[in-house]
């Protein structure tokens, strides 16, 4: 397997939840004999990691009410979508 | 939860403005969140994610109700974003070292409402640092990258909110996490 290339795009299908068993097989193999690929996936997953672990932000308490304020008091004619 | 809100539109479309705010008060997180992703400070954030609610709002009634909302309400967050994004001169970001001194940026000049407990400060500053390296890609990597790790939303959704093919929008999911992957070795 080429690591630049192919096991990389099989670990990106991997962290997209669209591997098949067969790949994934191929990704764990290959994993197992190559050192170089085995960290580059690691410094993914981890990537990921921290993605997720700060998808928490919140809106301001007073978000809503603001929102509300600031309504238009009568519908316009806008077309926004394309 | 879906249906809900879907009785929550069909209200607001009926002329009911009150009903708005339930839908708002349920999708404020995600759409603010979105919109910080995309510009990188709180406050042009709060300021598009209101931008994006109103527009919402205003143009309720060419929401197909029989698709889903939040698709389209995502699109309008990314939209509003992008366009500010665009129309952006690229000086004055609050990111920015303030001249003159060492690691301050213009967050620091900034007072806070409230102290913050020492757990939270922390995962502020992970917040920030990552949010930096977020700012670092294309807008275009940006904005997969926000709705990826939004709400797990799927590839497709992805691409209907973007109005890109699902390709492309693994290409920059791909491209966006090697770029990322880089930036945040040091962590």
């Amino acid at each position: 397997m080429e690591c630049n290339k192919e096991a990389i795009k099989l670990m990106h299908k991997y962290l997209d939840r669209e591997l098949s068993q067969k790949e994934e097989q191929e990704l764990r193999a290959h994993l197992q004999t190559c050192e170089k690929c085995q960290h580059h996936f690691h410094d993914l997953k981890r990537t990921v990691t921290l993605l997720e672990s700060t998808s928490t932000i919140q809106a301001p308490s007073n978000f809503t009410a603001k929102v509300m304020d600031n309504l238009p008091k009568e519908k316009k004619r806008v077309s926004y979508m394309r | 939860m879906e249906t809900v809100i879907k009785q929550k539109i069909k209200q607001v479309k009926k002329g009911d403005h009150a009903a708005f705010e339930d839908v708002v008060t349920f999708y404020q997180n995600k759409v603010y969140q979105i919109c910080f992703r995309m510009i990188g400070n709180k406050h042009e954030a709060e300021d598009l994610a209101q931008e994006a609610f109103i527009r919402a709002f205003v143009n309720i009634q060419s929401f197909d109700s029989t698709k889903k909302f939040s698709t389209w309400l995502y699109r309008i967050a990314t939209n509003v974003s992008i366009d500010r994004i665009r129309k952006k001169k690229p000086d004055y970001y609050l990111d920015a070292e303030v001249k003159g001194t060492e690691g301050l940026d213009m967050y620091s000049q900034l007072s806070s409402d409230q102290p913050l407990p020492e757990e939270e400060l922390e995962s502020l500053e992970m917040q920030t640092y990552i949010q930096n390296e977020i700012m670092a890609l294309p807008p275009k990597y940006r904005s997969v990258i926000a709705l990826r790790y939004l709400d797990e939303l799927s590839l497709l959704e992805i691409s209907e909110i973007l109005d890109i093919p699902v390709g492309t929008v693994k290409t920059r999911i791909h491209r966006g996490r090697e770029a990322l992957k880089k930036r945040l070795r040091s962590v």
